[in-house]
């Protein structure tokens, strides 16, 4: 599941380009707290254990799809620092930091490393700020800004990277909080439009093709119900679509805990999260 | 947080050891001891009445609350199969070094137990975030500043107690430069930039002091500013602890003329942890609160 970014429950989806913040509200569940509490972190609340613990009631799963999906994050920035080359990363919905974040994967391999983090939740914006801090010859820097606005993230970004070199944009599991009716394809094309041929994009999403449709309508009415963001999901074909305009990187877009697996990886559990790196043609 | 302080039940009852690097070990020796009795499938109250003693003795002997003795160790590891003798003869040197008294030993005379303990669970937190309403973060306070506002508290104190006690202090300081620091997150009202504590050289030198400690990687410093108005702060001061292991509890330290509240019941601590997860979203960035420290540097 996921870092945030989605309309609070009643605010509606609205046009593109409209922020949306959520309020720090600890009566509703969160995604970026849930997933702090599928991980094993310390920074959630009673309702977001009390909801991770309906999602779990439904699809135990789900603590695989996190954690699959966070060592994902760590083998993604390592090929794209080490053999894509990549300096410059834009890591939108930041999510509450833990371990192995974007930007130690990346300087570590790298130390020159930039990293711009994004995310429309100030409490998280705030413990990035706190926490996720980088080396001194590379950069970590922080936007304030929800991902369907992508003016202002753009406009933000372009202070911060130069869009005239590569940069590699991560959006991991935060596609699946963005319904249709906000049109998540065209926000991923606007900001790939933004940056020049030879950039990456990495995504992971949540499986419409890999989950049958009794566990889809039990996770969509806890998430319904108790969770501040929207949960939509999606089949191979339309994740694929995020890449169009892209060479997907071997293997292709797979299943998150197939995508280059580190020798000794656990491999009888199978999540039900789509993962696939491109490179802008 | 009502004016009423918490009960007796939610006190961290079982802090009554010395310790700083000990109380680490302690810790870390009490999660392995968990670790070790759960991969043999033993209760708690099993193990308890292995060595003569209750389920909670237990449980504060895990979460590093209490000094471990040779007699007991020995006991539980036999208990737990733990039967390699190198094993045994390392776990059990490190016992000893957890009994060996801390830097602080040398300040008992002045040094209240409560506040002891505390800085035990200081050395041992992987993070330390704190809420400040009245004065600086005694982590980043310079030696004049702190003979200020330990002056102001202790009106019949002896000046030689009063430096004692800023000596003290600037040695808790240490561990911002030790090999593996604590992440130190202070968020502080405004008020505390604008209180003067001594004369306005002392502060200058605090504010430079404060500037030059927000650069540390580990360390991060936010004001939330008059123009924010009234915020989640109504709790006052405070400071919650975090430790890695995943199963050690965080802690709520609440300081007063007199004692300290530990808080460690899940829900108590929720309470301040959206206090000040609230307050820091609110505040100003660390980079803002910079230029607004220094703002209050040429004011002075």
């Amino acid at each position: 599941m996921t870092t945030d970014e989605a309309p609070a429950p009643g605010e509606g989806a609205g046009g593109a380009g409209q922020c949306k913040r959520p309020a720090f509200d600890t009566s509703v569940a969160n995604q970026a707290r849930i997933y702090d509490y599928l991980l094993g972190g310390k920074d959630n609340y009673e309702v977001d254990r009390v909801a991770t613990d309906a999602v779990l009631a439904i699809y135990p799963g789900m603590v695989f799809n996190a954690k699959a999906n966070r060592a994902f994050l760590g083998r993604a920035v390592r090929f794209l620092a080490g053999e894509a080359g990549i300096r410059q990363f834009l890591d939108i919905g930041t999510g509450i930091p833990t371990a192995g974040n974007t930007h130690q994967v990346a300087q570590d391999v790298a130390p020159e490393s930039r990293v711009v983090y994004v995310d429309y939740d100030p409490i998280v914006l705030a413990h990035a700020r706190a926490l996720l801090t980088g080396t001194d010859v590379g950069a970590t820097e922080y936007i304030d800004a929800d991902l369907r606005d992508t003016d202002t993230v753009l406009g933000e970004a372009r202070q911060l990277l130069d869009f005239t070199k590569p940069v590699a944009i991560t959006l991991l599991a935060i596609l699946h909080a963005v319904p249709e009716a906000d049109d998540p394809h065209a926000i991923v094309a606007r900001l790939l439009d933004a940056v020049p041929p030879g950039s990456y994009l990495a995504v992971t999403h949540i499986a419409s093709d890999l989950l049958d449709a009794q566990t889809q309508q039990g996770l969509t009415g806890v998430s319904d119900r108790m969770v501040q963001q929207d949960f939509s999901f999606r089949p191979r074909a339309e994740v694929t679509r995020f890449f169009t305009g892209m060479d997907l990187v071997p293997p292709g877009l797979v299943r998150v805990e197939e995508w280059r697996p580190e020798p000794g990886q656990d491999d009888a559990a199978k999540s039900s999260l789509w993962a696939g790196i491109g490179r802008k043609r | 947080m009502d004016n009423e302080g918490p009960d007796s039940e939610q006190l961290l009852s079982g802090l009554e050891g010395s310790a700083g690097d000990s109380a680490v070990l302690r810790m870390r020796l009490g999660t392995e001891l968990r670790r070790l009795r759960e991969a043999a499938g033993i209760t708690p109250d099993r193990a308890g009445f292995e060595i003569r003693a209750s389920r909670s003795k237990i449980s504060r002997l895990e979460n590093g609350r209490v000094k471990l003795k040779n007699r007991d160790v020995t006991d539980l590891l036999v208990l737990y199969g733990v039967t390699d003798e190198a094993v045994r003869s390392k776990f059990l040197a490190l016992v000893i070094r957890s009994n060996v008294p801390d830097w602080w030993g040398e300040y008992s005379d002045i040094l209240p137990g409560w506040f002891e303990n505390y800085l035990g669970l200081e050395a041992a937190a992987a993070t330390i975030r704190s809420f400040e309403v009245q004065f600086v973060n005694g982590l980043f306070q310079t030696a004049d500043y702190a003979r200020a506002v330990t002056g102001l508290g202790r009106k019949s104190a002896e000046d030689d107690e009063i430096e004692r006690w800023v000596k003290l202090r600037l040695q808790r300081q240490e561990l911002l430069s030790r090999p593996d620091p604590p992440n130190v997150w202070s968020v502080m009202d405004e008020t505390v930039l604008r209180r003067p504590a001594g004369d306005a050289a002392v502060m200058r030198a605090q504010y430079r002091h404060l500037v030059e400690v927000a650069e540390l990687p580990h360390v991060t410093l936010q004001v939330i500013p008059f123009a924010k108005g009234a915020h989640a702060g109504e709790s006052g001061s405070f400071t919650v602890l975090r430790f890695e292991e995943p199963d050690l509890p965080d802690v709520v330290y609440l300081e007063q003329l007199t004692n300290a509240f530990y808080l460690e019941q899940r829900a108590d601590v929720e309470r301040y942890l959206e206090v000040v997860d609230e307050i820091s979203g609110a505040a100003l960035t660390p980079d803002e609160t910079t230029r607004l420290i220094e703002q209050a540097a040429r004011d002075t």
